[in-house]
């Protein structure tokens, strides 16, 4: 492979890995309250507002059950409003932010449900108001889980920056289709493929040590 | 004093035992209620598809300053819902609340939550996070409250001094035993060094021994610190060991209350008895019941359940028993406990089918119920 085509391939790491990086790092700031909302906004819990949970609901399952590349299309007039353009790399981290907020506030809200109602009533009855509940509480509770889902969303996230080519995205996904696919060269390809298993493998079992560690449900010895 | 400016009273622990408060009121002189329920009720409105529950009504109890009150009844008698009003995360829809004079019944959020710093809890599955060490578990009511950190360590440390964990205090739950993890929520409970414990079944998931050194600290902490507790169980021997008084509640009320030893020796009071009998209720063993028939054959053998409730002795009806059907008789089973010197509960037995027990269940007060024949 020409020394080119590796300076394209780094360049179009680094491109793939700024487009996630930014879309979890905004989709973790607005999922995380949205999912901590989700999971103590229903009838006679925290912040109980059974409407509210019903509205937001709807919002993100009708988000998370748009195809990613249609989704892409649809919400082009927001993201040149967001991103001042509807191509490039910076205006495809706007797609990819708003399909990562809904899927990430749901894992949020998955953890949360799972922590033992027993350690919410008990720190109700030493007075901790819902704020003090969710921070000092729930949200260390359902970390393990929290940290693990958010590992599953960044190597979603790795997949379908691949399709924001579609919108002059660049990255790596869009470098596999324009020069392995379209131009004939499979080795490209090829390089494309293991560059992407060897971040999606990185994600993975950095993901799972970090959960790990913050697991203290299991004996560390 | 430990000079911090947080909304909670002198610490009481780094006070030394003589200068406390006498813990204990005499119990001639009428003590001052810290707690107090009248005419309380607390219904659960219908839901879809459910009708409405009344959990609780007519609930008339005092919790006297420095008293340990326990409250014993059988699950679903109403015991959870009745602790949680004590402490505000249940309202009673009927009645009223008191704590030290004070009317909370119609206490906001807010309020309680204030009113809650001085009411300690600890529960049946003790209920610490599992991401905190112990120190940090006993530390939370603390950060809850406002405290410091340098205020927080000064409170922490004496506390697990007194429960026995110091050498635990970087620990995670996990690594604890069930009594230990106990002694870290009865730690953090008394964190706020609150007048009040509420006590909720806080020994029914532990081993008898366990259960013991816990209800000798609950015995300590009422003692030495002149802490106020209202528990509730299942267990009598948890009645016996630590309650100057009790109150005995099914489906809902109260049917009796007053000086333990009064409730349990007083045979006067049916309900009482049938109740206590019904809590150590002997079962059959599940290798009986399979060999269970309706009728027997000739040899066949009786299966009795006998019940004791405030009768006379167990060890001569035993011994009386055998020496009337020798190896005929066998006890299989039974759960029996001693009030005030008297038997509570029942025997699994087995006598010949055709055996007369008349004589015997008029002279030792007992109940018979036949449960079936065996080869």
């Amino acid at each position: 492979m020409s020394p080119e085509m590796i300076s394209l391939i780094l360049e179009a790491t680094l491109e793939t890995l700024a487009m996630v990086a930014v879309a979890a790092g905004i989709g973790t700031l607005l999922g995380l309250p949205l999912g901590v909302f989700l999971a103590t906004s229903r009838r006679g819990e925290l912040f109980a507002a059974p409407a509210t949970n019903g509205v937001l609901g709807l919002i993100v399952n009708a988000t998370r059950s748009t195809p990613f590349i249609i989704l892409v299309v649809a919400i082009i007039p927001f993201t040149r409003l967001v991103a001042g353009t509807s191509i490039g790399t910076t205006a495809a981290i706007v797609p990819l932010t708003v399909a990562s907020t809904p899927f990430i506030a749901r894992i949020v809200e998955g953890a949360i449900r799972e922590v033992d109602h027993g350690l919410v009533e008990a720190a109700r009855a030493m007075g901790a108001s819902p704020l003090q509940i969710v921070a000092k509480v729930l949200v260390p509770e359902a970390r393990p889980g929290i940290v693990l889902g958010l590992t599953l969303a960044v190597v979603s996230l790795l997949g379908y920056s691949a399709m924001v080519g579609a919108v002059g995205g660049g990255g790596l996904g869009d470098l596999g289709i324009r020069y392995g696919y379209q131009r004939f060269m499979p080795e490209v390809m090829a390089a494309v493929v293991l560059v992407l298993i060897v971040l999606v493998q990185a994600v993975q079992s950095g993901g799972e040590r970090l959960a790990r560690r913050l697991n203290k449900r299991v004996r560390q010895d | 004093m430990d000079g911090s400016s947080a909304p909670v009273r002198p610490a009481q622990l780094a006070v030394p035992g003589g200068e406390r408060p006498s813990a204990r009121a005499p119990s001639s002189a009428p003590a001052e209620a810290l707690l107090r329920f009248r005419g309380v009720a607390k219904i659960f409105p219908a839901r879809k598809g459910q009708a409405a529950v009344t959990a609780l009504s007519d609930i008339d109890l005092e919790v006297p300053r420095g008293a340990v009150v326990g409250v014993i009844g059988r699950s679903g008698a109403g015991k959870s819902t009745l602790i949680r009003l004590a402490n505000g995360l249940e309202r009673a829809s009927a009645g009223s609340v008191e704590i030290a004079g004070r009317d909370v019944t119609a206490l906001t959020e807010r309020g309680w939550r204030d009113a809650r710093r001085s009411i300690g809890m600890i529960f049946q599955h003790f209920n610490l996070l599992s991401s905190r060490s112990v120190f940090d578990n006993v530390a939370l009511p603390l950060e809850v409250a406002g405290l410091g950190r340098a205020a927080i360590e000064r409170r922490v440390a004496p506390l697990l001094d007194l429960v026995g964990l110091t050498d635990k205090r970087d620990r995670y739950p996990v690594e604890l035993s069930g009594g230990q993890k106990q002694r870290v929520g009865i730690a953090r409970a008394l964190a706020t060094e609150p007048e009040l414990l509420l006590c909720d079944e806080a020994t029914s998931a532990l081993d008898p021994e366990t259960t013991a050194s816990i209800l000798a600290l609950l015995r300590r902490v009422n003692r030495e610190l002149g802490v106020t507790i209202l528990l509730i169980t299942h267990e009598i021997p948890v009645i016996k060991e630590v309650c100057d008084r009790v109150a005995v509640i099914d489906q809902g009320r109260i049917v009796e209350q007053g000086a333990t030893f009064e409730v349990f020796t007083r045979p006067a009071q049916a309900t009482t008895a049938r109740f206590v009998e019904a809590v150590t209720r002997a079962e059959l063993s599940p290798q009986l019941a399979a060999r269970l028939a309706a009728s027997g054959g000739a040899g066949a053998r009786l299966v009795l359940r006998i019940g004791f409730s405030g009768s006379a002795g167990t060890a001569p009806l035993v011994v009386r028993l055998a020496e009337r059907f020798g190896s005929a008789f066998e006890v299989s089973g039974g759960r029996i406990d001693t009030v005030g010197g008297r038997p509570f509960g029942s025997l699994i037995a087995l006598v010949p089918a055709d055996g007369d027990l008349g004589d015997l269940v008029e002279e030792f007060d007992l109940t018979l119920e036949v449960l079936g024949h065996v080869a």
